[in-house]
C-alpha cells in the first residue's frame, strides 16, 4: 500500500526527476474497467444502429436479415459478458462487506452534496477555493453511480426484451414495451453521459490514465485528492486501505 | 405531205373511239362487281350487312348468318365439342359490340366465306390460341400479364392458368372502368371476387366470411378491397414470395392510413405508424427498404389479422382484440406464449395513461430526465471549462493570496458533519491543519506558476 517511486524524464535536458506515485486502482479494478469499456463500446456500436434503423448510416450496417442477426448475436454475447462483469463486481463487494473490508470510499455521503455545492460556488466564482476531495471526488462518485444504475437498467430491460415469453409468465405483458422503451432511451442517456461527463473529466480537464496504469503521481494526488494524499503522507494508518478492494 | 395529213385525222378518230370504248368497259366492270357480291349474299338468304359501313370488312351479319344459329358446333381433335354459337344480343351488349367492332377485326385470319377451318387439339387449346387476339389492341394489358403469376404458370405448361378471356369473357366483354377516369366501376368491383372464384373458389369462400368480403357481397360496399386491390390486376404477382410479404404492410396501409375511407367506419389510421414503431414492424420496414427479397419471420399485418379471412378485431369469436384470440396468433411464432404474452404487443395503441401506462410513464420520465441530466452536465462542464480558462488567464496575480483565509471557516464548519466511518472525529483537528496547509500550498502554487 505504500507509494512507489517512479523515475520520469520530465525536462528536455533529461534531468531525472523522482516522481512519487500512489497506488490508486488494483489489477482487478483496472481489468474490470477495461472489460466494461470494451463491453459498452461494443454494445453501443451494435445497439445504436438498431435504434436508429431509419437512418442511412444504420441501414448501411444492417443491410440484410443476416447482418442484423449477426449484430444481435454480438450484442447478446457482449451483454452476457457485461452481466458476468456486473455479477463479479457485486459478488466482490458482497464478499468484502461480509469480511467488513469494503473500503467504502465510493459510497455517496452527505459530504459529496456539500462538495458539489462548494464546487458549484467555486465554479461561479463565489468561492475562491476548490473543495478538498478524498479518494473519490463527487464527480467520480457521480460517474460511478450513474453508470451503476444505468447499467442496471440496461441489463434488466435487456433481459426482459430478450426473454419476453419467460418474463410474461410472471409479469404483465406491458413490461415488454416498457423495457424496450427504457433500454433504448437509457442507452442514449448513458452514451451521452460517458462522452460528455466522463470523457471530459478524464481526457480534457486533465489526462487521467490511472484506471489503466493503476497509479497516480504525487502532484495529481495532491491537487485532486488532497484529503487522501494528506492521510497517506501524514497519517499512514495500518487499517487504512488506499483504495484497492484487495485485502 | 398532204395525203399523210389525211391519214393523221383518221388515226385520231379511231384512237378516241378505242379510248372511250375501254373507259366504258372499265366503268361497267366496276359496277358489275358489287352486284355479283350482292347476288352471292342474297343467295344465302341475307340482306347486305352494314352495321357501321365497315367498307371492305366483312360485316358481322355475314358471320352471324352461321354463328348466330344456336347449335353450331365443331368437334376438336380430342373429341371436345366447341360451341361455335355467338349470341348476337350478348355481343351487341358487350363493349366491343356497342362500339361497333366487327367480328373480323379480332378474327383477322378468316377472310371471305368459306373461311379456313379452325383447328385446335382441345377446348383449352382453342382458348389459349384465341386469347392472343386481344394482344392486337390491348397490348399494354397483355404485356402486363406476361409479368403475372398466371403467365409464369402458363409458361411451364399449366394450361389452366388464367388468360384474358377467362376473366373478361370473350364475346360478352364488359366495360369495367370508367372511360374518363379509368377507375374501376362499382359494378365491376362487385363482380371481381366472383370472377376470381371461378378458379380460386376456396379462397373466395374464405373471403366471403371476411369483414371485407361480407361488406362487398352483402352490403355492396365498394370501399372494401376486392381481390385485385391487393393482388393487382394484369401483372398479378406471386403472393407467397418474401418480397410480397415485406411489401404487404404498405398494401394494407394504402387504405388503412387513408382518413377519407377510414373515418367513415371509425377505424384508426395510426395502424401503420404504430406497427412500424414497434419491434416487429421496425424490422419488416427495415428489410423492405434494404433487402426487399429477404425472407423474414417477423409478422406482417396478415399474420395476425388473417389473409382472406380477416375479421373485425372486436368479433368475439375471431377478433384479435380478444387476447385469447390474439394468443393463438402469437403462438404461431412463440409456441411457449402464455396468457400475459399478447399484451406485450401494444395493439396499435400509442402509449397513454389509459393504454400501456407503464410505457407512457417510462417515456415521460425520460422526457424530463434526459434534459435534466444533460443540462446539469453541460452546465457543470461548461462552468468548469470557463473557470479553468479564467484561472489560466489570471494566473500569478497576487490577489489570490488572501482568499484561503476567507474560505477556511466554511470548510471548517462542514468537516464535523462528515459521516464517522469515513472521517473519525478524532481526525478533525488534524484535517483542519491539513486543509489550511493545503490551501496555503494551493495559493503558493498559483503564485508560483
Amino acid at each position: 500500500m505504500t507509494s512507489q517511486q517512479k523515475s520520469i524524464s520530465s525536462s528536455p535536458n533529461n534531468r531525472i526527476k523522482l516522481v512519487r506515485t500512489f497506488p490508486r486502482f488494483n489489477v482487478s479494478q483496472r481489468w474490470e474497467h477495461a472489460v466494461l469499456l470494451l463491453c459498452i463500446a461494443i454494445l453501443l456500436l451494435t445497439g445504436l444502429p438498431q435504434k436508429y434503423n431509419t437512418t442511412l448510416w444504420s441501414q448501411a450496417i444492417i443491410s440484410s436479415p443476416g447482418r442484423l442477426n449477426t449484430i444481435q448475436q454480438i450484442h447478446h454475447i457482449t451483454a452476457l459478458v457485461l452481466s458476468a462483469l456486473v455479477l463479479y463486481h457485486l459478488g466482490k463487494a458482497i464478499y468484502l462487506i461480509t469480511r467488513r473490508k469494503l473500503p467504502g470510499d465510493m459510497l455517496p455521503t452527505l459530504q459529496d452534496i456539500k462538495d458539489a455545492w462548494s464546487m458549484l460556488l467555486y465554479l461561479i466564482y463565489i468561492k475562491k477555493q476548490k473543495p478538498a476531495f478524498g479518494k473519490y471526488n463527487f464527480e467520480q462518485k457521480v460517474t460511478y453511480w450513474f453508470l451503476f444504475f444505468s447499467i442496471g437498467i440496461m441489463i434488466i430491460s435487456g433481459y426482459v426484451m430478450w426473454f419476453p415469453g419467460t418474463i410474461t409468465r410472471v409479469l404483465p405483458g406491458g413490461v415488454i414495451p416498457a423495457a424496450i422503451m427504457a433500454h433504448s432511451t437509457e442507452a442514449i442517456v448513458t452514451a451521452i453521459f460517458i462522452v460528455l461527463w466522463h470523457f471530459y473529466h478524464v481526457h480534457f480537464e486533465r489526462l487521467n490514465l490511472s484506471i489503466f496504469s493503476g497509479w497516480l503521481n504525487e502532484e495529481d494526488m495532491h491537487t485532486y485528492h488532497s484529503l487522501e494524499y494528506n492521510q497517506l503522507v501524514r497519517q499512514p494508518r495500518s487499517d487504512q486501505d488506499p483504495g484497492d478492494m484487495q485485502s | 405531205m398532204r395525203p399523210v395529213r389525211k391519214y393523221h385525222f383518221f388515226y385520231l378518230i379511231s384512237a378516241i373511239f378505242i379510248c372511250s370504248l375501254s373507259v366504258f368497259f372499265i366503268v361497267t366492270n366496276a359496277i358489275a362487281s358489287p352486284s355479283e357480291k350482292e347476288v352471292q349474299s342474297i343467295s344465302q338468304g341475307q340482306v347486305l350487312p352494314d352495321l357501321k359501313d365497315t367498307g371492305p370488312i366483312v360485316g358481322n351479319n355475314v358471320c352471324l348468318g352461321c354463328h348466330g344459329q344456336p347449335g353450331l358446333t365443331m368437334t376438336l381433335q380430342n373429341g371436345d365439342i366447341l360451341d361455335l354459337y355467338v349470341n348476337p344480343d350478348s355481343y351487341a351488349n358487350s363493349i366491343h359490340g356497342q362500339d361497333g367492332y366487327a367480328c373480323v377485326q379480332c378474327h383477322t385470319n378468316l377472310g371471305n366465306y368459306p373461311h379456313p377451318l379452325f383447328t385446335a387439339t382441345d377446348f383449352r387449346d382453342a382458348t389459349l390460341h384465341l386469347t392472343n387476339l386481344c394482344n392486337r389492341c390491348h397490348s399494354g394489358e397483355y404485356n402486363l400479364t406476361m409479368d403475372s403469376v398466371h403467365f409464369d404458370k402458363l409458361a411451364i405448361g399449366v394450361r389452366e392458368a388464367a388468360v384474358c378471356t377467362d376473366c373478361h369473357g370473350s364475346h360478352d366483354v364488359h366495360q369495367w372502368t370508367d372511360p374518363e377516369t379509368h377507375n374501376l366501376l362499382p359494378a365491376a368491383r362487385l363482380s371481381i371476387p366472383a370472377t376470381c372464384s371461378k378458379c380460386h373458389n376456396a379462397i373466395y369462400q374464405k373471403y366471403l366470411t371476411s369483414v371485407h368480403g361480407a361488406a362487398l357481397t352483402e352490403e355492396s360496399n365498394t370501399d372494401v378491397p376486392t381481390c385485385i386491390d391487393c393482388h393487382g390486376v394484369h401483372n398479378i404477382g406471386n403472393p407467397t414470395t418474401a418480397a410480397f410479404r415485406l411489401k404487404s404492410p404498405e398494401l394494407c396501409a394504402s387504405c388503412h392510413t387513408n382518413p377519407a375511407i377510414m373515418d367513415k367506419y371509425g377505424i384508426s389510421t395510426n395502424v401503420l405508424n404504430t406497427y412500424v414503431s414497434d419491434f416487429h414492424g421496425t424490422t419488416v420496414t427495415l428489410f423492405e427498404k434494404q433487402s426487399p427479397d429477404a425472407p423474414t419471420n417477423k409478422p406482417v399485418c396478415y399474420d395476425c389479422h388473417g389473409i382472406h379471412d380477416i375479421s373485425r378485431v372486436d368479433n368475439p369469436q375471431t377478433g384479435i382484440e380478444m387476447q385469447q384470440n390474439l394468443l393463438v396468433r402469437c403462438k404461431g411464432c412463440h409456441p411457449d406464449a402464455t396468457s400475459n404474452f399478447p399484451s406485450a404487443w401494444m395493439s396499435h395503441y400509442i402509449p397513454s395513461p389509459e393504454h400501456y401506462s407503464l410505457v407512457y410513464y417510462v417515456n415521460l420520465f425520460y422526457k424530463f430526465f434526459i434534459p435534466l441530466v444533460l443540462g446539469a452536465m453541460v452546465a457543470l462542464v461548461g462552468l468548469d471549462v470557463g473557470h479553468s480558462i479564467y484561472i489560466r488567464t489570471h494566473r500569478g496575480k497576487p490577489r489570490l493570496k488572501p482568499k484561503p483565509a476567507e474560505v477556511q471557516p466554511s470548510e471548517l464548519t462542514e468537516t464535523p458533519t462528515k459521516p464517522p466511518q469515513t472521517e473519525p472525529n478524532g481526525e478533525i483537528t488534524n484535517e483542519q491543519s491539513e486543509q489550511s496547509e493545503q490551501s496555503e500550498h494551493d495559493s503558493e502554487e498559483a503564485s508560483h506558476e
